[in-house]
């Protein structure tokens, strides 16, 4: 009996791997097949890596070579300062010049300011966010802190200049030869604060910004500080083509 | 106990028909077998999310940046030659480099008349501050140099205040139709103009958009200078 039994077991355990076996080559099957399915995709994170590999490294050498822009300027400055001390007709020209680099916002500036920052929407219960940073809420808030007298700015410690500009995809934002900026996005700037504020606080302006931040939740808040310290610019500023009349 | 085992071995016999357990054998394998592609599925889509955004805006960004470091590299170029020249030169001959650096940056501040190549846009509208506002940074954006809108000189920080149908250009009205000269790389200024042109044509608001170069420009508006007030070097 023990016996029969025993020879049915091997059977039916026989039969359950086979069984087992059949299913898990038909899954295994349709694995490869849907791998197949998935080469295209595939490929594209392969090159999406080596893309997100390229940002890096740029990202990297725009780093090293602001750094070295700035070491230049600071090597610059100190031997226009030494042949400064040995002519007052120097030292003259180079006070001009520090106030012109002073305005173009290549040296460090400081002084009594406001801070805004913008932030990203807030994120839906499925996690999806509704709305993400432009460089379009950047370039308007930076406009009005101008109207509103500013001095000199920086977004995220990258100081304006004359002749900045802004792009960027939702999200990012790239200021003239810097790397991408991610949100949320801080706004500082030098000036009069009162009259900064009274153009932040009213609700006529930033409409784009506030409709958002209704829709959105994105969020845009300020305050003022007695010290702000601004960066000095650290990326390229010229005008090959411009030549004075 | 040995009872037991034999019961419990006994078992299968009463329990649910042998086609079913079959069934449910195979189909379990399955699912492990399916469920290890959902696995390898999910991680490629995790690395995918994790390593941020499409392949398009990725080429775009890596674009930007050449063009950013390749202007990075040739700053730098210009200035360890300043660099080199006024080590060489010593005190006597710092006089010119600085006369050069000054007039170089009154021209980028806008604080003298300048010329060179670039385009000019006209286009007839009634454009709003933040109209005006967008059409110079995507010209800066462009390459723009220099620009002047309607003989007013334009810089990043220029303010613009909407009054009523007119537009304040740093305290001066202005109104359209506008006359924007530009003073730039002419193959990168003509890319951004296409563009521009081609959105300001699809807006009802505007009659007339058009642009051309010029291989000498001239702008003699200026902008003043503003002294320091709150802010300290």
């Amino acid at each position: 009996m023990i016996a029969s039994l025993r020879t049915l077991d091997r059977r039916r355990v026989a039969s359950y791997s086979l069984i087992a076996l059949a299913a898990l080559l038909v899954g295994f099957g349709s694995a490869a097949q849907l791998r197949s399915q998935l080469v295209t995709p595939y490929n594209r994170v392969e090159r999406n890596r080596a893309l997100v590999r390229s940002v890096q490294d740029l990202e990297r050498t725009n780093g090293v070579e602001r750094g070295r822009i700035a070491a230049l300027r600071r090597e610059i400055a100190g031997l226009e300062g030494d042949a400064a001390r040995r002519s007052d007709q120097t030292a003259e020209l180079a006070r001009e010049i520090a106030n012109l680099r002073a305005h173009a916002g290549i040296t460090p500036l400081k002084g009594p300011g406001v801070t805004v920052e913008i932030g990203n929407g807030r994120p839906s219960p499925d996690g999806q966010i509704g709305y993400l940073a432009t460089y379009q809420d950047v370039q308007d808030v930076v406009n009005l802190l101008f109207t509103g007298g500013a001095e000199g700015i920086a977004v995220n410690g990258r100081r304006i200049t004359p002749l900045s500009a802004y792009r960027g995809r939702a999200g990012t934002v790239e200021i003239d030869d810097g790397p991408p900026l991610m949100a949320p996005f801080r706004i500082a700037a030098v000036g009069n604060q009162g009259q900064m504020e009274q153009l932040l606080s009213d609700v006529g302006n930033l409409g784009d910004l506030h409709h958002r931040q209704r829709e959105f939740g994105v969020q845009l808040s300020f305050g003022r500080s007695p010290e702000l310290r601004l960066p000095a610019y650290d990326g390229s500023l010229q005008a090959a083509n411009a030549q004075p009349l | 106990m040995p009872g037991l085992f034999k019961q419990r071995r006994a078992e299968p016999a009463r329990q649910a028909p042998r086609g079913v357990t079959l069934i449910i054998v195979g189909t379990l394998s399955a699912a492990v077998a399916f469920l290890g592609v959902v696995q390898i599925r999910s991680q490629a889509e995790v690395v995918r999310s994790l390593e941020g955004q499409d392949n398009t805006s990725l080429a775009f960004l890596i674009d930007d940046l050449h063009r950013a470091n390749d202007a990075l590299g040739d700053q730098a170029g210009e200035l360890t030659a300043r660099r080199d020249q006024l080590r060489l030169s010593g005190t006597a001959g710092a006089d010119p480099v600085l006369q050069d650096e000054g007039q170089r940056l009154r021209v980028l501040e806008g604080l003298v008349p300048v010329h060179g190549p670039g385009l000019v846009m006209t286009i007839d509208a009634p454009l709003t501050r933040l109209d005006l506002e967008d059409a110079v940074n995507n010209l800066r954006a462009s390459g723009a140099e220099q620009m002047a809108i309607n003989d007013h000189r334009v810089i990043t920080g220029t303010v613009f205040r909407q009054d009523g149908s007119a537009v304040a250009i740093d305290g001066d009205a202005a109104r359209g139709p506008w006359t924007i000269v530009v003073i730039g790389n002419q193959d990168r200024l003509a890319i951004g103009a296409d563009l521009m042109v081609q959105s300001l044509r699809s807006d009802r608001r505007v009659r007339q958009a058009a642009y051309r170069m010029e291989p000498d420009l001239v702008i003699r508006a200026t902008v003043s200078e503003r002294p320091f007030v709150y802010g300290s070097p």
